[in-house]
C-alpha cells in the first residue's frame, strides 16, 4: 500500500504548542509520554471494566505491532498470525504450570519458540507468491489450533488451567492495574523496537521489496532473507503477546486462537493504516473498543461492527492514521566543501579491500588485473519455449574496458544481461566473473560479488525519495545486524549516517544532488536513468551493466551520459552497455559485440564493426550496406 | 479395498461441493486478483434461500422436479443478486485504490453475511427436508452408492461442464479469459471490463449457491456458520489446483474432498485440517503455482 501524505490541520493555539513540543521530543520520549498519559488516564478513571478493556487494547496493540512488521513493512499477507499467539501462550502456560517458572523467565523461551516456528514455516514458503502465502499462513494457523486441541499433554480442548499471575522481585502481581502496567511496558518495548526497525536499513529494504521485489533483488537486497526476517520477527512479538495473555487470563484453551483472531489483528492494522505505528494503536482501540461500546446492541453487535468496518474502508481505504511518507532528512554530518571525490575515495578503498580479501581468502586466486579477463561468457544458451533467445554466445570482457552489446530488437541482448545478473537461469553455458561461476546464484548474491545493473525500463522505487533509492543500492555492503537496528545502537546510527552521506555523494557524481529529496517519479526520464546509475554504483560494483541508458534522452543528455560512462570507467569499473544509439555506442565503446537472433555475429573494435558485412546485413538487409555504414558511422 | 472405495465415493461427493465454491474463488481471482473471502458465505446464503423455499414456503410438497428446479434456480439467482450488490456497493469503489482495503472489505463482507444470516434465520440448525431424494442406492461389489450421491455428483459435473463450455465457447467467456491475462490490453480491445467483472461475480455466486443447496440436501442440515469451513476448504482447493485456473479448481476440490474423506476414514476426523493443509503446503513447496497453475510472473 502506498503511503499517503496527509496535510496536517492546525490545532487551536494552545494545543498546537503542545504538539510542537511533543513532535520535538525523541521517539523514546514520545513513547514514554504516550504510555504515561494512557496509564495514568486509565488509573485515574479507576473502573475495573475499563482497565480490563485497556489491557486488552494493549495486548492487541502488541500483536498488531508484530503483524505490522509482516504486513505493513514487508507487505506479506499473513492470515495465520494467531498461531504465534498460541505458541507463545502455550509455552508460557506450560512452563509456569508444569515447571513453575517465573513469568518473565518464560518470555525468552516463548519468543524463541515462536521465532523458530516462524523460521521453519517461512523458509520453504516465503518464496511463494503473496496470495499463496495467504493460504499457507492460514493453514499454519488452523493446523496449530487443531494440533493444540488434540494435544493431550496441554489439556486438549480444555487447555491449560491455573496459570499463575506474574511475580516480580517477590511481589505477586494480580490486579487489573498490575496487568495494565506490564502490558504497557511490553507495548512500549514493542513500539520502540518496531519503530527502529522501520527506520533502519531493514525498513528500507522492506519498502524496496514492497515497491518492486524484482528490482530490489537485482540491486542487491536479499529479498527472501528479509521476508523471512520480517515473518520471524513478527511472529516473535505475537509470541510475547501470547505469553502475556496466558498469565493474564490464567486459563487458556484452543478457542482463543482461532482464524477470527488472525483476521481481527490484520483488520486492526489495515483499519489503522498499514505500516503505520500510530495506526496500529488507533486500530486496536477501534477493534477492541468498538465491539465493547456496541454491547447495547447485544446480538446484533457483530453485524453492526461489520457494517461499520465496510463503511470505514469505503471512506478511508488508506486507514484512519495512515503511514506518512518519510520526509527527506537534511543531510546532517556533512562538512562543507566536501567534494564528490569522497565517493570515489570510498570506492577505491573498498576496491582495494576486496582485492586484498580475495588474495588472502583464496590461495592461488588473483583478481583480474587491468586488461585481463573479468567476465567470461562461454556457450550461453537460453530458450523460451521453442524460441532460442540466446544461442551459443561466447565473449570475454576485460577489466577496465567499455564493452557494448548491440543488435536489432529481439536479438537477445537483455536476455544475456538477465543471465549474467542471475535474473534468469541460462539453459546451458558458463558465466564466470573474476574466475568464479555466477550460474545459479540469486541476483542479490551476484550484486555482492561486484556486478551492478540498471534496467531497460526504469525500475526505481517509485514512492521512495531519490536519496533513499540510492541508499537501497548500498544495502549489500551494509554490515549492521538486526539487533543493532532494533536497539538503534550507536554503531547502527553511524552506519546509517555514512550510508546517507555516500548516497548523497553518488548523486553528486551523476549530477543530481539537488534532487535528492524528491520522489523518484517526479524526476525527468533522463534524471531517473541517472538515479539508477547512482544506485548501481552505490553497491561498489567492479562491473556495471547498463541496459539502454540513453533511451529517451535528448542529444545534450546523451553527451552528458557519455561523460558519466567514461568517468565510471576511470574509476576502475568495467562497463557493459546495451544501446541502440549507434553514435553513442561507437564513441564510447572499446569493443562491441553484435547479436542477431540470439547469435553472436561479430565482435571487435568499433571501426571493425562498422565495416563488418554480417553486421550491415543484420541491420539493413543485403544491398543496402552503404546506408548502414553512414548510419552507424555518423 | 472396500473401505477405500467407500471413502472415495464420499470424498468425490463432498469434493464436488468444494469444487463448485472453489470455482467462484478462482473466477473472481482470475479477473480482479481478489480473494473474495465471502465466497463460502455466499454458499451459505444460497443454502438458506433454498431452505426458505423448500421448508418455509412449502415447496417441498410440490412435484419433485418442480421443487428441485425452484430450490436450485431461485437461490442461484438470489445469491447472484446479493453478490452483485456486494460488488457494486463494497468492492467497486475500492477496485483501483488499495488491495489491502478491498481484502479487508471482503473479510468484513464475510462477517456481515454470517451475522445477517444469523439475524434473518436464527442461530439454530435448520433442517432440510430429509426425503427429497430417495436415500436408497445400489451396490457395486463392496461399495454402496446412494442415488443421492450420484445425482449430486452428476449435477456438479454438469455445472462445471457448463461453466467450462461457457468460458471457452462463448465470446464473453473469451473476454473473461483475455481479461484474466491483461486488463489493459483487454480494455483496448474493446472489452467492457465492468461487465466481465459483474459476470464473474454472478457466475461465482451461482456456483456457490448451487453447492450450498446441495450441501443442504446431502447433509439435511445447515447453519449460518457453515460458510466459514466451506470457504476455507474451497479456497484451499483453488490454491491447490492453481488459483485462477478453472480445471485446477475442479481437480483441487475433488482432491481436498478425497483427502478429507480418507483422513476421516483411516485416521480420525479431528486431524482433517492438519492433513489437508499439510498436503497443501507440501504441494506448494514442490510446485509453487499449484497443480495446474501456470508460471505467471507476479510483476516482471
Amino acid at each position: 500500500m502506498t503511503p499517503v501524505p496527509v496535510p496536517r490541520r492546525s490545532l487551536p493555539a494552545g494545543l498546537e504548542l503542545w504538539r510542537r513540543w511533543f513532535d520535538a521530543l525523541p521517539f523514546w520520549a514520545r513513547v514514554l509520554v504516550f504510555l504515561l498519559i494512557a496509564g495514568v488516564g486509565v488509573w485515574y478513571y479507576n473502573d475495573p471494566y475499563v482497565t480490563a478493556v485497556a489491557v486488552s487494547v494493549a495486548t492487541y496493540a502488541i500483536l498488531g505491532l508484530g503483524l505490522n512488521i509482516v504486513v505493513g513493512y514487508a507487505g506479506l499477507l499473513d492470515l495465520g498470525y494467531a498461531a504465534f499467539f498460541a505458541i507463545g501462550a502455550y509455552t508460557t502456560a506450560l512452563l509456569m504450570t508444569q515447571a513453575h517458572w517465573n513469568f518473565f523467565a518464560t518470555l525468552p523461551l516463548a519468543v524463541i519458540m515462536t521465532g523458530t516456528a516462524g523460521a521453519i514455516l517461512g523458509y520453504p514458503t516465503l518464496r511463494l507468491r503473496s496470495d499463496y502465502l495467504a493460504i499457507v499462513t492460514l493453514g499454519f494457523g488452523e493446523m496449530t489450533r487443531v494440533a493444540i486441541t488434540n494435544w493431550d499433554y496441554a489439556g486438549g480442548p480444555n487447555g491449560v488451567l491455573g496459570i499463575p499471575p506474574p511475580s516480580i522481585l517477590g511481589f505477586q502481581l494480580g490486579s487489573q492495574m498490575d496487568f495494565l502496567g506490564v502490558s504497557l511496558f511490553l507495548l512500549g518495548i514493542a513500539m520502540l523496537a518496531t519503530h527502529h526497525l522501520d527506520h533502519s536499513r531493514l525498513g528500507r529494504g522492506w519498502v524496496a521489496i514492497r515497491e518492486d521485489e524484482f528490482a530490489a533483488e537485482a540491486v542487491g537486497v536479499p529479498s527472501l532473507r528479509l521476508k523471512l526476517l520480517a515473518y520471524v520477527m513478527g511472529g516473535m512479538w505475537g509470541g510475547l503477546a501470547g505469553a502475556f495473555f496466558a498469565t493474564r487470563i490464567g486459563a487458556i484453551d484452543p478457542t482463543s486462537f482461532t482464524f477470527q483472531l488472525s483476521v481481527l489483528v490484520l483488520l486492526l492494522i489495515v483499519l489503522g493504516g498499514s505500516g503505520s505505528l500510530p495506526g496500529v494503536l488507533v486500530g486496536s482501540l477501534v477493534v477492541v473498543g468498538l465491539p465493547e461500546a456496541l454491547r447495547q446492541f447485544s446480538s446484533q453487535r457483530m453485524l453492526v461492527f461489520s457494517i461499520l468496518l465496510i463503511i470505514m474502508m469505503l471512506i478511508r481505504p488508506q486507514g484512519i492514521w495512515p503511514r506518512v511518507r518519510r520526509k527527506p532528512k537534511p543531510f546532517y554530518g556533512l562538512e562543507g566543501g566536501e567534494s564528490s571525490d569522497h565517493a570515489v575515495e570510498a570506492l577505491r578503498a573498498h576496491q582495494r579491500e576486496v582485492e586484498e580479501r580475495d588474495r588472502r581468502a583464496l590461495t592461488g586466486h588473483r583478481s583480474a588485473g587491468q586488461g585481463e579477463v573479468l567476465l567470461e561468457v562461454k556457450g550461453l544458451v537460453q530458450q523460451f519455449g521453442g524460441l532460442r533467445a540466446v544461442d551459443d554466445v561466447s565473449f570475454e570482457v576485460r577489466r577496465g574496458e567499455i564493452f557494448s552489446i548491440i543488435g536489432p530488437n529481439g536479438a537477445g541482448k537483455t536476455t544475456v544481461f538477465n543471465c549474467i545478473t542471475g535474473v534468469q537461469k541460462p539453459r546451458r553455458g558458463s558465466i564466470r566473473f573474476d574466475g568464479r561461476s555466477l550460474v545459479g546464484l540469486p541476483p542479490h548474491a551476484i550484486v555482492s560479488r561486484g556486478l551492478g545493473r540498471t534496467f531497460q525500463g526504469i525500475r526505481l522505487f517509485k514512492n521512495m525519495a531519490v536519496f533513499e533509492n540510492v541508499m537501497v543500492g548500498i544495502y549489500p555492503r551494509h554490515r549492521t545486524m538486526t539487533w543493532q537496528a532494533m536497539l538503534h545502537t550507536p554503531g547502527e546510527r553511524r552506519d546509517e549516517r555514512r550510508t546517507l552521506q555516500e548516497a548523497r555523494r553518488w548523486l553528486q557524481f551523476v549530477g543530481l544532488e539537488e534532487e535528492a529529496g524528491r520522489l523518484a517519479t517526479e524526476l525527468s526520464y533522463a534524471d531517473q536513468r541517472r538515479v539508477e546509475i547512482a544506485r548501481a554504483l552505490a553497491s561498489h560494483p567492479r562491473l556495471v551493466l547498463f541496459d539502454e541508458p540513453a533511451a529517451g534522452m535528448n542529444p545534450t543528455e546523451k553527451l552528458e551520459l557519455i561523460g558519466v560512462i567514461r568517468k565510471i570507467r576511470d574509476l576502475g569499473i568495467t562497463v557493459i552497455l546495451i544501446d541502440h544509439d549507434m553514435s553513442l555506442v561507437m564513441r564510447v565503446s572499446d569493443r562491441i559485440a553484435v547479436l542477431d537472433h540470439g547469435v553472436l555475429i561479430a565482435l571487435g573494435r568499433p571501426e571493425e564493426i562498422q565495416r563488418d558485412p554480417a553486421v550491415i546485413e543484420a541491420y539493413l538487409g543485403r544491398d543496402e550496406g552503404d546506408e548502414m555504414v553512414e548510419a552507424i558511422g555518423s | 479395498m472396500g473401505a477405500f472405495l467407500q471413502y472415495t465415493v464420499i470424498g468425490l461427493t463432498v469434493g464436488s461441493f468444494y469444487a463448485l465454491v472453489a470455482l467462484g474463488y478462482t473466477i473472481v481471482y482470475g479477473i480482479i486478483r481478489l480473494i473474495n473471502f465471502a465466497q463460502g458465505d455466499l454458499s451459505m446464503v444460497g443454502a438458506f434461500i433454498g431452505w426458505t423455499l423448500l421448508v418455509s414456503l412449502g415447496f417441498q410438497h410440490l412435484p419433485l422436479w418442480l421443487a428441485l428446479i425452484a430450490a436450485f434456480v431461485i437461490p442461484m439467482i438470489g445469491t447472484a443478486l446479493v453478490n452483485l450488490g456486494i460488488l457494486q456497493f463494497a468492492y467497486k469503489p475500492l477496485l483501483h485504490k488499495s488491495l489491502w482495503a478491498i481484502l479487508i472489505t471482503a473479510l468484513g463482507m464475510s462477517l456481515f453475511l454470517e451475522n445477517a444470516a444469523l439475524q434473518v434465520w436464527g442461530p439454530s440448525i435448520n433442517a432440510y427436508p430429509p426425503s427429497m431424494l430417495p436415500s436408497s442406492g445400489f451396490s457395486l461389489g463392496p461399495v454402496h452408492v446412494t442415488f443421492l450421491q450420484v445425482a449430486l455428483f452428476l449435477t456438479s459435473l454438469l455445472l462445471m461442464a457448463g461453466l467450462y463450455a461457457f468460458v471457452h465457447g462463448t465470446m464473453i467467456g473469451t473476454a473473461m479469459r483475455a481479461l484474466a491475462v491483461d486488463h489493459d490490453a483487454a480494455r483496448l480491445m474493446g472489452i467492457d471490463v465492468d461487465q466481465v467483472i459483474r459476470l464473474a461475480f454472478v457466475l461465482g455466486a451461482m456456483l456457490a449457491a448451487a453447492s450450498g443447496v446441495m450441501i443442504g440436501i446431502y447433509y439435511t442440515q445447515i447453519q449460518f456458520t457453515m460458510g466459514f469451513l466451506l470457504g476455507l476448504r474451497a479456497f484451499t482447493a483453488a490454491v491447490l489446483g492453481g488459483i485462477g485456473n478453472i480445471p485446477g479448481a475442479m481437480v483441487g476440490g475433488m482432491l481436498i474432498g478425497l483427502l478429507e474423506s480418507y483422513t476421516a476414514g483411516y485416521l480420525s476426523g479431528k486431524w482433517e485440517t492438519v492433513i489437508v493443509f499439510g498436503v497443501l503446503i507440501a504441494v506448494l513447496v514442490v510446485k509453487p503455482t499449484g497443480i495446474f497453475g501456470e508460471r505467471v510472473a507476479e510483476r516482471m
